[in-house]
């Protein structure tokens, strides 16, 4: 499928489907959707509907059973795993809802690693305090992740997404884990970023007022797209 | 990025966690133990062919009845060898009217070359000494008295006055070993100037010589080359042959003891791998899904290892240098004054096990978090993909056959032990399956928390059967140190009796026999064991003459150019055992001989084939008929060559016997030695002495490191059952909010470990059971009978242990709050 200059991802009839316990088990069932560059995506839908599943294979982390999906101007199913790993470096961010930050590293090493996987040169130190400073957190550089709260944690883990100056951000439900007020801070974050910087952002959610802050939105309901755009 | 940095902050950050320190105390453990045990060997075995060297008061030496041919001396100088000269008789010294027969050894200043000579002064003070001065002597307790004289008195010595300066206590027995008489110890040049060295006079002459092992063997080459007239090498061969045998044998339990702890380390560092490797794979998730390579997650986890596995090697190979000395210093005087500095070759060696020990081990466990899917940072679901065969699976046994080949030293002991793993494992293994699948049978019968513990076991198979055969081996590992070594141990010091004899008789005539054996068994002698002997010459193998060169084997020179003793016998002579081919029937035509396993080995024979001796003005050819192997360590009286008795009728021959004689009757040998002045009586007590000494000490050092591998292997537990500790937190914290009992908790878990305690116990004690008894009959020659009781301790400790430690991880758990638990996952 062509895609047209100002579309960064699109994925057309992707179907994915695994061998559970009690047989087999649809997960995606021939999805599609295209995103504009720069644009924000919100992929909503009930529980077990195939969300994170939608996205992990829209990231290029695994491979549809069937479909093709086209990633800045790149087919994933025509890379190898080795070459989709270089992709998501240096394209990707990912904000996960629980974090997922090394426990083991600093704040200021957490944001750095990005930078140091792709070994781009330049001072990886600095630009991940620019970073953390873009998130606030210019005072928590030499904080372990276990020494922060929750949205501490949470804004590290945006700096880290955004640090390499991804094309895309994939954020599965980014304010699960947080309360309202520390949640809206967060996503306001994502959408600064968004604005400041260009970066495609597609994020899984389950909360209607951030889906409504997002151009365009994805209803899932057992693997199949229920929305108006079907 | 930075592999080297990342791995090093990684490492930095973990070692906190319990793995990555289980791991390295294992490798500390092994590298400690594997240095102890080779560089202590190395310096024992150097030592002890120093400590034969002292028996005879120098390295190598030449002896003649007439004084040593200038070129002797002129080479050895040339070579840079210590000399010595000495000249040794019999003769008769004066005091007050009295008189006594004595040896008498008269020595240059440099005497001796090696060992000590110590005596108490007139003042009264011990010390070491070199030989007496112009005008002096030393002389023995025995001499002093039959003289009736006292330290500082004088005697005389074909007329010359000399002073008395000091009792011998304890000198290089050297020539002395042939003579019971009392010794007498004076300057060479007195012994020149009186006359006693002249024509016609009965003294040996001797010129020790020292140095190192190069020129050594240079001068023998050219002392064989030029020795006549009756002049004899005197080489330090057989004197070591003894004391190294006693030494093999514990080397052989130092060996194994270092083995068994080198592969209970590995075991320790599969588990804490294997640990390290499931905490990990979040990690390794977030890294993938950010675009990290397979293989550099490999290569920066194997580094991680790689960089706490190499200090931890190092600090291995410290404190087993530092132990190895510690057992030295302990052993005191083992070793001669001139202790062979350390090498460090054993402990480059050791660490060299090590990084094979945690790359054999560590490796696989780490390899297959490659194969953590990126996808699984979004769904913790998404686990490690149910593997094929994965050929990383042979690596672990890979290494730890290949550590029992090279680290045994001996096949016998390599195939025992690689033999009871392997069927250890595999009896777990089966049992293990075997259980699963009866508990799935039975599993509705059972009581409630019972079957829900024993339903674990099933559930979690790859683990049950990893944990359970991590504690079979283990508690193998162990028995072999706590129960096996020990009691092998104890046979073998058992082995060298209370009896074994002590003196050798040579030169005993057939018609002397009764007479002399009479006379013995009336002071007491036992194990009296008479031989013929034979002194021939060996001419030809297979009809065609040997040469020394022809060769690999240094010690053949020696029997191709020198004597060979032989004897004969109707039976199989005790301390002997038939390898090949039987035993004279007395039906053969032509001559035959049975050779010992040694010769056959250095002089490539096999049965069948001829050798050719020349005895007297005789020449026989004989087949070999049998392949004998003589356990040297009796000190019997044993041949490397015994002929048929039908062929050697008529030899010319003498008789040789062994005997053992309290040590207090050894003066009254006088008597025999008076009435039959042609007999030569040899004490070998200073020889006996020297290998009990080796056995005790070696035992010491032994038990020390058995010591140290009971702790790797109290590791291994501590380790294997964390994995099982950790496994079972979120579950136990589950039942427990939902509301199970504490008692339930504790019945579930008791029974699962009281079973897996009692599988592994069992099965361990069959294998520890079959290697003691292949590692006994097949390498120690020792008969040991399992102690069955103590294997049934160790199996009752093995469950009590097992139960034990899960009960402590579990009450733990259950005392923490549920939520505490969960929150935490
Ligand atoms: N690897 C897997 N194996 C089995 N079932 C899976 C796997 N991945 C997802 N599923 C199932 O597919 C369904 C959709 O999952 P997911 O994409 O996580 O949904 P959502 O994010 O919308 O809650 C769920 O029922 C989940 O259990
Ligand atoms: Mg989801």
């Amino acid at each position: 499928m062509p895609q047209s200059a100002d579309v960064i991802l699109s994925a057309s009839d992707v179907s994915k489907a695994v061998a559970g316990p009690d047989g087999h088990l649809q997960i995606l069932d021939s999805v599609s959707l295209t995103v504009p560059t720069g644009e924000t995506l919100a992929i909503v839908g009930a529980s077990g509907s195939g969300k994170t599943t939608l996205l992990g294979l829209l990231a290029g982390l695994d491979n549809p059973d069937s479909g093709d999906i086209v990633l800045d101007g790149s087919h994933l199913n025509r890379l190898d795993e080795e070459a989709r790993a270089a992709l998501r470096r240096r394209r990707i961010g990912f904000v996960f809802q629980s974090f997922h930050l090394l426990p083991a590293l600093t704040a200021e090493e957490n944001v750095m690693l990005p930078l140091e996987l792709e070994d781009s040169g330049g001072d990886a130190r600095s630009a991940a305090q620019q970073a953390l400073a873009s998130v606030g957190l210019e005072k928590r550089l030499h904080h372990y992740p276990h020494q922060l709260s929750g949205g501490e944690q949470q804004r590290v883990a945006i700096a880290r997404a955004f640090v390499h100056s991804p094309r895309l951000l994939f954020a599965d439900e980014p304010t699960g884990n947080l309360d309202a007020r520390t949640g809206r801070a967060v996503s306001d974050l994502l959408f600064d970023l968004n604005q400041a910087r260009g970066t495609t952002l597609i994020l899984v959610t389950h909360d209607l007022n951030l889906a409504q802050r997002c151009r365009h939105v994805v209803r899932l309901d057992g693997g199949r797209r229920v929305d108006e755009a079907a | 990025m930075n592999i080297f940095r990342f791995a090093a902050r990684a490492l930095r950050r973990e070692f906190r966690h319990g793995e990555l320190r289980t791991l390295a105390a294992a490798l500390v453990l092994a590298v400690a133990a594997l240095t102890a045990v080779a560089t202590l060997g190395q310096r024992v075995e150097r030592a002890i062919v120093a400590s034969a060297a002292e028996l005879i008061g120098g390295d190598l030496g030449v002896s003649a009845r007439r004084e040593i041919a200038p070129e002797f001396s002129a080479e050895a100088q040339r070579l840079n060898l210590q000399q010595n000269r000495s000249a040794e008789f019999p003769s008769v010294v004066f005091a007050d009217g009295k008189s006594q027969l004595a040896q008498v050894s008269a020595t240059d200043a440099s005497y001796p070359l090696r060992g000590v000579l110590r005596i108490r002064g007139s003042d009264g003070s011990e010390r070491d000494v070199n030989a007496p001065g112009p005008g002096q002597a030393y002389a023995d307790g025995l001499l002093i008295n039959a003289l009736g004289l006292k330290l500082g008195d004088s005697l005389e010595l074909a007329g010359k006055p000399l002073t008395i300066a000091g009792e011998i206590l304890r000198q290089p027995d050297g020539g002395q070993m042939f003579s019971l008489a009392p010794r007498l110890i004076v300057a060479l040049d007195d012994a020149q100037s009186s006359g006693l060295l002249g024509v016609g006079s009965r003294a040996r002459h001797k010129l020790m010589l020292a140095g190192d092992a190069a020129a050594l063997a240079q001068f023998q080459a050219f002392a064989k080359a030029n020795l006549k007239d009756g002049a004899q090498l005197v080489t330090v061969a057989e004197a070591q042959q003894n004391l190294r045998t006693a030494f093999e044998r514990g080397e052989s339990f130092l060996r194994l003891a270092a083995l068994l702890s080198a592969l209970l380390s590995g075991i320790a560092v599969a588990l804490a791998a294997q640990r390290y490797a499931r905490r990990k794979i979040d990690e390794v998730a977030l890294l993938r899904a950010l675009g990290l390579g397979k293989h550099r997650v490999l290569a920066s986890l194997s580094l991680t290892v790689l960089m706490l596995g190499l200090p931890a090697c190092l600090t291995g190979a410290g404190i087993g240098l530092l132990l190895q000395q510690i057992v030295l210093n302990y052993a005191g005087n083992l070793l001669p004054a001139a202790a062979p500095a350390t090498s460090l070759l054993p402990a480059l060696a050791a660490i060299a096990v090590g990084l094979a020990v945690l790359v054999g081990f560590a490796l696989p466990p780490l390899a297959r978090l490659r194969d953590v899917p990126p996808m699984r940072v979004f769904q913790r679901a998404v686990g490690l993909r149910p593997r094929r065969f994965d050929l990383l699976y042979l690596l672990p046994p890979a290494v730890a056959f290949g550590l029992i080949m090279t680290q045994s030293g001996n096949s016998t002991i390599a195939s025992a032990l690689a033999g009871s793993l392997l069927g250890v494992t595999a009896a777990t293994v089966c049992a293990g399956l075997l259980l699963i699948v009866l508990l799935r049978r039975l599993g509705r019968s059972l009581p409630g928390a019972l079957r829900f513990g024993l339903a674990n076991l099933a559930r979690r198979r790859g683990l049950s059967l990893i944990q359970a055969t991590a504690l079979a081996l283990s508690f193998t590992a162990l028995l072999l140190l706590a129960v096996v070594g020990p009691g092998l141990l104890a046979a073998w010091r058992a082995d060298l009796p209370p009896q074994t004899p002590n003196h050798f008789l040579l030169n005993l005539q057939t018609e002397q026999r009764t007479s002399v054996e009479t006379q013995l068994q009336n002071l007491g002698a036992k194990n009296l064991n008479v031989l013929p002997l034979a002194v021939g010459k060996l001419v030809a193998i297979n009809g065609k003459a040997p040469r020394a060169e022809d060769y690999e084997d240094r010690r053949a020179a020696g029997w191709i150019n020198g004597e060979t003793r032989l004897s004969w016998s109707p039976a199989l002579p005790e301390s002997n055992v038939l390898k090949g081919g039987a035993w004279f029937d007395g039906k053969a035509t032509a001559p035959q001989i049975s050779v010992e396993q040694m010769w056959i080995d250095m002089l490539g024979l096999k049965l069948g084939d001829t050798l050719s001796f020349t005895i007297g003005d005789r020449r026989i050819d004989a087949q070999i008929s049998s392949i004998r192997q003589v356990d040297w360590t009796s000190f019997r009286v044993n041949f490397f060559v015994l002929l048929d008795p039908a062929t050697a009728a008529e030899l010319p021959h003498s008789l040789i016997a062994s005997y053992w004689l309290p040590a207090e009757r050894t003066v009254e040998l006088r008597s025999i030695s008076r009435q039959f002045p042609n007999l030569s009586m040899i004490d070998i007590n200073a020889i006996l002495d020297r290998v009990r000494d080796i056995i005790d000490r070696v035992s010491s050092a032994v038990m020390a490191v058995l010591g140290f591998s009971l702790l790797a292997g109290l590791l291994v537990l501590i380790a294997a059952l964390n994995v099982s500790a950790e496994e079972r937190r979120f579950e136990t914290a589950l039942l427990r909010t939902l509301g199970a009992k504490r008692g339930q908790l504790l019945s579930t878990v008791l029974g699962e470990f009281a079973l897996l305690g009692l599988i592994a116990g069992l099965i361990a004690a069959l294998g520890a059971i079959s290697a003691g008894l292949s590692l006994g009959r097949g390498v120690f020659r020792i008969a040991w009978h399992p102690p069955l009781l103590s294997f049934a301790i160790g199996v009752v400790a093995a469950v009590a242990l097992v139960t034990f430690a899960g009960w402590l991880g579990t009450r733990r758990i259950a005392r923490t709050s549920p939520v505490l638990v969960l929150r935490k996952e």
